[in-house]
């Protein structure tokens, strides 16, 4: 998932824990969050529900969303 | 040739665009009631591979009418080249369901809200608005039988549509974004995704986004003048089944049924190309006279020797002759389109001419058609007459100066043209013209007597004078009135005030064929002598001497500069003229 990040953001050297929210990464704004959505769900081959993307509030909620929807 | 238009792809490179390579700027206003960052990341991204820099001015969320109505808004302000306007169906639907009225009342109001649109715009700017169509919705409430109740939203969509189009078409400032064209080609069931329009009000499924960001550089670039000009075609297997050198004309297939089915239809939609106003030309590996047989002999040709341009047929390489090609027609490489079944034809054309535009074909030639249609290649933002003449006004071009190269000498082409002179007095058919050209001649103009309409109708009916003017035509085309002379009755001489002519017919005898006419008219009135004057502007040095070569002396310098000439009509030797004498009323008309 870490890739997926990076590759979104553009940059290959960030660093993401489970406490990590959008106000830590420069890059991550409303339009950068659509494409982090859509990567991921690419990814992954998941997809999100609406209430899930809202209910999100770090990177950490963002992990259990996909571990449960992969399992 | 046309970038991966991949989603991702294109908004990773709008991150670190490189405008080094970017020769012009051009500054985009995008409005819509959709979500627009995305677009206009990926439109800078896709202007940039054609050389553009663009400079958005990205509205804010649904905020059209705002931005439009206000004369001082961010949008003018922004000083646009053009404004795209983006209209959601999503958006549309919402309005839909809340309507006051009918189906049919809300078709209006929304029909007269984007004209009105349009209206405040031109009031502000002549900046090419380019307005999207409305993809159309996934859902029929009555079935098939959505189209037989107007009040549908399904049927409302439809008709908007078309009245878009139908308002397009009277106001040259506007141009489409056909997004319903899109939608319907990617596949409406694809094209949507409401969980997103839902959260972020984006306009379609992201992966197709990019398809939309290219149909507005398609429409921006045909504004900028970057259209194709110019079709190149191979023959064997390209134009017809076989190959003609080996098979014959009985052998190849082209057939509006059956094995040539394929090739019919390809000529048919490449006829229907070059009427619309884009050159075709041939290039291909053949003897030229084996080339040329189908279309001289082959009964189910469609295409005819007369709809190409250029016709090249030889043993050397494509690309020197799709060079030359280019070099007869004087357009850029990046307007020509070449077409030709063999991959290896392709690649080199590819490799050594890289502006050439090299679709690749599929093997099967029922896809050709296909093939093309999905590059948009054809983009325009006009079409006038002019372009349904392109071909012909180019043969007559290519024509004369092909006469011109295979001629040994001037006389031999000049007796070639045919050349038909209609020599007359000023008559009322041609008095506004006689008047037009005496306003405008300068340089092949000896007196320079700005004559006005008023006055050559009276010079017309005075005795005194004797006004004529000259019509020519030729094989190749039809030159109108060129010259004028108005010589005027005196008692010892017949005076001419007034010689011009246009510059297009130089050196071609028509001045000769004019003075012979005259010195006989002196002649048979008895008159001795003839005078004329050269009198010195700006542009008419070419003339000074123009008496000269026909025996007339030099009688004095007069004032300013000015000379007089006088001519013993005994010593006048006729000249000889390659061109007929035609009577008026031989339908000698005029040119644009």
């Amino acid at each position: 998932m870490v890739d997926t990040f990076r590759d979104v953001f553009g940059d290959p050297g960030l660093t993401i824990q489970d406490t990590t929210t959008a106000a830590d990464v420069e890059a991550w704004d409303s339009l950068t969050h659509i494409d982090l959505i859509v990567a991921l769900e690419r990814r992954f081959r998941i997809k999100f529900t609406t209430g899930e993307v809202t209910n999100l509030r770090n990177v950490g909620d963002l992990v259990s969303l996909i571990k449960n929807k992969t399992r | 040739m046309a970038t991966q238009l991949d989603y991702f792809q294109l908004i990773k490179k709008s991150r670190k665009v490189d405008f080094s390579a970017c020769g012009e700027t051009f500054r985009l206003a995008l409005l819509g009631d959709t979500a627009t960052q995305q677009l206009a990341a990926l439109l800078i991204v896709l202007f940039a591979e054609h050389g553009i820099r663009l400079e958005v001015f990205d509205g804010p969320f649904d905020a059209i009418e705002l931005q439009v109505h206000d004369a001082n808004s961010d949008l003018f302000r922004f000083a646009p080249d053009a404004i795209v306007i983006l209209n959601s169906v999503q958006a549309l639907r919402m309005r839909y369901y809340r309507r006051p009225g009918s189906g049919t009342e809300f078709l209006d109001q929304e029909m007269r809200r984007i004209a009105g649109i349009w209206d405040l715009i031109r009031e502000r700017t002549s900046a090419p608005v380019i307005q999207s169509t409305f993809a159309l919705p996934i859902e029929r409430i009555f079935g098939n039988f959505d189209h037989k109740v107007a009040d549908s939203l399904y049927a409302v969509v439809t008709a908007l549509n078309l009245q878009i189009a139908e308002a397009a078409r009277t106001r040259a400032q506007i141009l489409l974004n056909d997004v319903e064209a899109i939608a319907s080609h990617v596949g409406r069931r694809h094209w949507f995704d409401n969980r997103f329009w839902n959260m972020y009000k984006t306009f379609c499924a992201l992966e197709h986004l990019p398809l939309v960001a290219q149909n507005i550089v398609d429409v921006v670039l045909s504004i900028r003048g970057r259209t194709v000009k110019c079709v190149v075609l191979d023959l064997d297997n390209t134009l017809w089944g076989g190959v003609i050198g080996d098979d014959g004309v009985n052998g190849i297939q082209l057939s509006a049924h059956g094995d040539g089915e394929s090739f019919y239809e390809f000529q048919s939609f490449l006829r229907e190309i070059q009427r619309r106003g884009i050159l075709l030309a041939v290039c291909s590996k053949n003897n030229l006279e084996n080339a040329l047989k189908p279309f001289l002999e082959h009964p189910e040709m469609v295409l005819r020797r007369d709809d190409i341009a250029v016709f090249t047929a030889n043993w050397e390489n494509k690309a020197d002759n799709i060079r030359r090609i280019r070099e007869t027609l004087n357009i850029g490489f990046d307007s020509m389109v070449f077409l030709d079944d063999n991959p290896f034809e392709r690649n080199l054309v590819r490799t050594l001419l890289p502006g050439v535009i090299v679709p690749e074909l599929p093997e099967e030639p029922a896809d050709y058609i296909r093939a093309i249609a999905e590059l948009n290649l054809f983009e325009t933002s006009s079409f006038s007459a002019e372009d349904t003449q392109r071909t012909e006004l180019y043969r007559q071009r290519a024509a004369r100066e092909e006469t011109q190269s295979s001629f040994a000498s001037v006389e031999e082409y000049l007796q070639s043209l045919e050349t038909e002179i209609l020599v007359t007095r000023f008559d009322t058919r041609r008095i506004t013209r006689i008047a037009q050209l005496f306003q405008r001649s300068n340089q092949f103009n000896l007196t320079t007597n700005r004559r006005s309409q008023a006055e050559c109708e009276e010079l017309m009916r005075d005795p005194g004078y004797y006004p004529i003017y000259a019509e020519l035509r030729d094989r190749l085309g039809d030159h109108g009135l060129i010259s004028i002379v108005i010589a005027q009755h005196q008692e010892q001489e017949l005076f001419l005030t007034d010689w011009l002519m246009s510059c297009r017919v130089l050196t071609r005898g028509v001045e000769q064929h004019l003075m012979n006419h005259i010195v006989e008219f002196a002649a048979g009135r008895g008159y001795r002598w003839i005078a004329g004057e050269y009198r010195p502007t700006a542009k008419n040095s070419m003339v000074k001497n123009f008496y000269a070569q026909f025996g007339f002396e030099a009688e004095s310098d007069g004032s300013q500069g000015s000379i007089r000439w006088r001519l013993d009509v005994s010593a006048y030797r006729p000249a000889t003229v390659f061109m007929r004498s035609v009577e008026a009323g031989g339908a000698v008309g005029e040119t644009a």
